[in-house]
């Protein structure tokens, strides 16, 4: 098994490294630890646990040591090079605050637990988002790197993909581009040392090197005669096929293998990061004929010339474009883009983590504010230390300086901790996202994270630390009477709490309308029956299949699928629901004509076996399936569509049933009729989250497919099934690979996962954000009613009740309650737009959001009011004024 | 300078690449070998151990042998004369321990 790596977990815990020993010794202990493995399995057939528990002890143990070790030595780099007083001073003043910490235990753990919150959620999220779009993409001069395609709106298609006549114009004409290719993935069956496998390619020009600026490791690239349609069978492996397939042998060049039936001599080895996009396995060059019109299919790259803007790139590409508009009238409605690559790659993905990004920026800013509060509340009990600091001659930036070092040292450690955390939990949302991105995406740690790091930790230092740091020496200084200091410290006080109290309700409610959505769309009927449905590709070779003996082929494969145990039905189609677009157009009999500009949307063509209705679960609105006679011959032909089809293409008719189609966007002379047999629900095709366009079904006896996807209908464990399936496959024909093997529930479960993961990512911080917001009302409560114990106590002493105290107090509270909640719900309001671009099942300003999370705001607040209120009510006010 | 206590591990290392170059996972099956199964160097203690031993100056990074597939090339590691001095001072250290330690009992 040459694709096996067993030890691949272990690069999660060299995470845990420095990153300076990562890089050093990270590879070979990697490379330890895989040859470990194999020695292991190959003596017991399975690593166990124990080999697990010792490997994970020793990369933690070794991780602390060389954290440790490094800290030492940054801290000895530093004092050796100003060993002066500063550095004797600060040692000194690191050491009294590590003292002062460690006997009040429950006070810093608190500060580092609290800092810790905050400062994990915002390490996971920043390490996801620099990996998305901050760090640069693993190219040379990556920033000149275009995505280049055509569109057309009128089709109501956003990518339309290139023809390739329309790029060899771009490419001979353009003088914005250095270099420019296509990039089409393709993939077929091949033969390598005389066994069968799938193969999945890249078809690219021969100039693809000057785009991604790559060299072949090994060999040559493409040259252009070999680029020419009926051109040569070459092909350069990528580096990870290489060390898989051909254990990295150096004599591959000039090796043929076999690729859809066709030699392909090796001709070199791309180098390991040369991965554009998708994984594949080798790359071909494409070999088009820019005189022939193939349809619009592949992508394609460019590189801008120095200094141009993609804006300028553009408005080239499309004066070039529309100057072809002549020959080629089609021209008129497609329209080159150019766009970075970023954008068209990830664009989805950044609303959604800009967005993440502020929720964890407002759960620190919470964590601040009541950390704030706990070291406000603390300095107020050490005004007497600092008094007596004052007067034994302390300087007052020195008593600052003291403050501010305890807040680093807290703020330190609980970032330090965060830190771990946020490494650790970004590592399990990636590991389920790695696939949905392209594989130029990385996520190391790198120098940027770990400025980021250090920046928010600094910042929150500062930030909770300076502002009781000032208030405390002033205080000191004996400038301000004590009434005044306290009421403005109230103030403060008060003013966090209201803002907290704000935050915490816009996050509520962002997080509660993505949730809300997140159910929503997992309730979402996707028009077919996804439970005990699988799926797999199979691909005829064709010089060996005809379209007689593919349709042969698969009735006698069906009906022997359909024999085996554990196997209800099975069908063929051209694509199951979440698995590729495949455009054709249509024109209705006696539909009125389109108008110049209107729109004429593209129709998901779908080819199928007539039991793929049954089998997929995809259920008649009106009529029925095809039967294995529909097709045979013209006049025969026949289609099903489905309800959007029906109101986009047959409006004009009373009765679906029995109108025809014809394919095409115009209506030829003799028009190759289809009748309508039957009209199905939408099946959500490209997910439940996206529109549905117009679509039909055509039997497999009108278009004999080669490759196809077999659909079956399972009971019982789909692994067994799959291995009967292998047998009897490979029993017909000992050349043909079953691949991509799905079953339909992972597929919608995985395809909802990033919009799922993220709603509850969103829905914790802001719980998080609320339980830190009842605390620091809680704590400011507290803390007012304590100083008001006097004046509580001479009103009761004068026969106010305890009704009126209760209220009294209560109502302060609730005062900045309100106020907070006020500012929460216009935050939330402005919130609640900036997402409603992620919501697809809810109302951006859905009432019932708002109203739930006001009024769980409100009560836990009162709650947290009424309990300080309370004990106030309930002092002795005799016993009180004595303690006074 | 490595200071004394001489950990254990820093002692089989240095017996392994006595009588010859190796890399990290041969070293790792030397040293499992010569105590007996008793001494599993795992990856992170490995390297550790030979960076500190590398920066003591008592072993080098070597050059792979020739016949070494290039695309396998892996760190070889090679015992320096000041680390074949100090292995010997170890090992005549252990062996007056152990003498002392069967007289001590008689």
């Amino acid at each position: 098994m040459p694709r096996e790596r067993p030890g691949r977990w272990y690069r999660g815990l060299l995470a845990l490294f420095p990153p300076s020993v990562r890089k050093e010794r990270g590879p070979e202990m990697e490379r330890l630890f895989e040859a470990m493995c194999r020695e292991r399995l190959e003596e017991k057939g399975a690593l166990g646990v124990g080999f697990r528990v010792a490997a994970v002890w020793d990369a933690l143990g070794g991780a602390l040591v060389e954290w440790l070790s490094a800290a030492r030595d940054v801290i000895r780099s530093v004092t050796a090079k100003t060993m002066g007083e500063h550095m004797f001073a600060l040692w000194g003043d690191v050491r009294f605050a590590a003292r002062q910490l460690v006997q009040q235990p429950i006070y810093s753990l608190t500060i580092v637990f609290l800092m810790a919150v905050g400062i994990a959620g915002n390490a996971a999220v920043f390490r996801i988002v620099n990996g998305l779009f901050i760090r640069p993409l693993p190219f040379e001069e990556s920033e000149r790197l275009v995505d280049l395609n055509e569109t057309a709106p009128q089709w109501d298609l956003e990518i339309l993909g290139i023809a390739y006549r329309d790029f060899d114009r771009w490419r001979a004409e353009s003088r914005t581009f250095e270099a420019m290719t296509i990039v089409d993935f393709d993939g077929g069956n091949a033969m390598i040392d005389g066994s069968p496998l799938h193969l999945d390619y890249l078809r690219t020009t021969h100039d693809a090197d000057d785009v991604f600026r790559v060299e072949p490791v090994l060999g040559r690239f493409f040259e252009a005669p070999e680029d020419q349609p009926d051109g040569p069978g070459v092909g350069l492996l990528t580096y990870a096929f290489w060390q898989q397939q051909f254990a990295s042998d150096r004599d591959v060049l000039g090796r043929t293998v076999s690729i859809a039936g066709r030699p392909v001599e090796i001709i070199g080895v791309l180098p390991p990061e040369s991965r554009f996009v998708g994984e594949s396995d080798m790359w071909l060059p494409l070999q088009e004929d820019p005189t022939e019109f193939d349809g619009w299919s592949a992508g394609g790259v460019g590189r801008l010339a120095d200094g141009v803007t993609i804006e300028q790139a553009r408005e080239e590409l499309l004066a070039i474009h529309k100057g072809m508009v002549d020959e080629f009238d089609v021209n008129e409605i497609s329209f080159p883009t150019v766009s970075t690559l970023r954008d068209r790659f990830l664009g989805d993905y950044r609303l959604g983590s800009g967005f993440l990004m502020a929720a964890v920026a407002v759960v620190l800013l919470i964590v601040c504010a009541n950390i704030a509060g706990l070291v406000s509340a603390r300095s107020m009990g050490r005004s007497q230390e600092v008094a007596v600091r004052r007067a034994l001659g302390a300087p007052r930036g020195r008593i600052v300086r003291q403050l501010l070092t305890e807040s680093a040292v807290l703020a330190t450690v609980g970032a330090a901790a965060g830190l771990l955390l946020g490494v650790w939990g970004s590592g399990a949302i990636l590991s389920r996202l790695a696939e949905e991105f392209p594989r130029w995406v990385t996520f190391d740690l790198d120098a940027r994270f770990m400025t980021f790091a250090v920046g928010i930790t600094v910042a929150a230092a500062v930030l909770f630390g300076l502002a009781p740091a000032l208030q405390a020496s002033g205080r000191a200084l004996g400038g301000t009477s004590r009434t005044t200091g306290s009421l403005r410290r109230r103030r403060v006080m008060s003013m966090l709490v209201s803002g907290e109290v704000a935050l915490a309700l816009t996050l509520l409610v962002v997080g509660g309308l993505t949730v809300l959505d997140a159910r929503r769309l997992a309730d979402v009927d996707p028009g077919f029956e996804a439970d005990g449905l699988m799926g797999y590709r199979l691909s005829l070779p064709e010089g060996r299949y005809d379209s007689e003996a593919r349709l042969a082929f698969v009735d006698d494969y069906l009906s022997r699928l359909e024999a085996l145990p554990g196997i209800e039905s099975a069908a063929v189609a051209s694509s199951l629901p979440l698995s590729g677009h495949w455009g054709w157009f249509f024109v209705a009999e006696g539909a009125p004509p389109r108008g110049e500009d209107d729109s004429n949307p593209v129709v998901l063509n779908r080819v199928v076996s007539p039991s793929y209705f049954e089998t997929a679960g995809v259920e008649f609105v009106a009529g029925g399936p095809f039967d294995d006679f529909h097709g045979r011959e013209r006049g025969t032909r026949a289609v099903v569509v489905n309800e959007t089809f029906v109101r986009t293409h047959l409006s004009h008719v009373e009765n679906p049933i029995g109108a025809r189609v014809a394919p095409g966007t115009d209506l030829p002379d003799d028009p190759n009729w289809m009748t309508v047999v039957g009209v199905t629900r939408d099946v959500k095709h490209y997910g439940v989250d996206e529109e549905m366009r117009p679509g039909v079904y055509q039997p497999i006896r009108q278009f004999a497919l080669a490759g196809f996807q077999v659909a079956l209908r399972v009971r019982g464990e789909s692994s067994a099934i799959l291995s009967q399936v292998r047998a009897l496959t490979t029993e017909i024909d000992a050349e043909l690979p079953v691949f991509d093997v799905v079953t339909m529930n992972e597929e919608m479960d995985e395809a909802l996962w990033a919009r799922r993961a993220s709603s509850w990512l969103i829905a914790a911080f802001s719980a998080v954000a609320l339980l830190l917001a009842v605390a620091g009302l809680y704590g400011m409560i507290s803390y007012t009613v304590g100083q008001r114990t006097r004046e509580i106590s001479i009103r009761m002493a004068v026969g106010a009740q305890r009704e009126d105290v209760l209220r009294q107090v209560v109502r302060q509270g609730m005062v900045l309650v309100a106020f907070g909640t006020v500012v929460g719900l216009g935050l939330s309001l402005a919130g609640a737009r900036l997402v409603s671009g992620l919501l697809v099942g809810v109302e951006p300003r859905d009432p019932v959001v708002y109203g739930g999370v006001t009024l769980l705001v409100l009560v836990v607040a009162a709650t947290a009011n009424y309990l300080p209120a309370r004990r106030a009510a309930r002092l002795d006010p005799m016993e009180a004024l004595r303690r006074e | 300078m490595i200071a004394r206590p001489f950990k254990p591990q820093y002692f089989q290392i240095l017996l392994a690449l006595a009588s010859r170059e190796l890399h990290g996972y041969a070293i790792q099956r030397a040293v499992l070998e010569q105590t007996d199964d008793e001494m599993r160097l795992w990856p992170a203690m490995l390297y550790r151990s030979l960076t500190k031993l590398e920066e003591g100056g008592l072993i080098r990074a070597a050059e792979p042998p020739e016949d070494e597939p290039e695309d396998e090339r892996r760190q070889y590691y090679a015992l320096t004369d000041a680390g074949r001095e100090r292995l010997r001072e170890e090992a005549e250290t252990l062996a007056r321990w152990a003498r002392q330690a069967g007289a001590a009992e008689g």
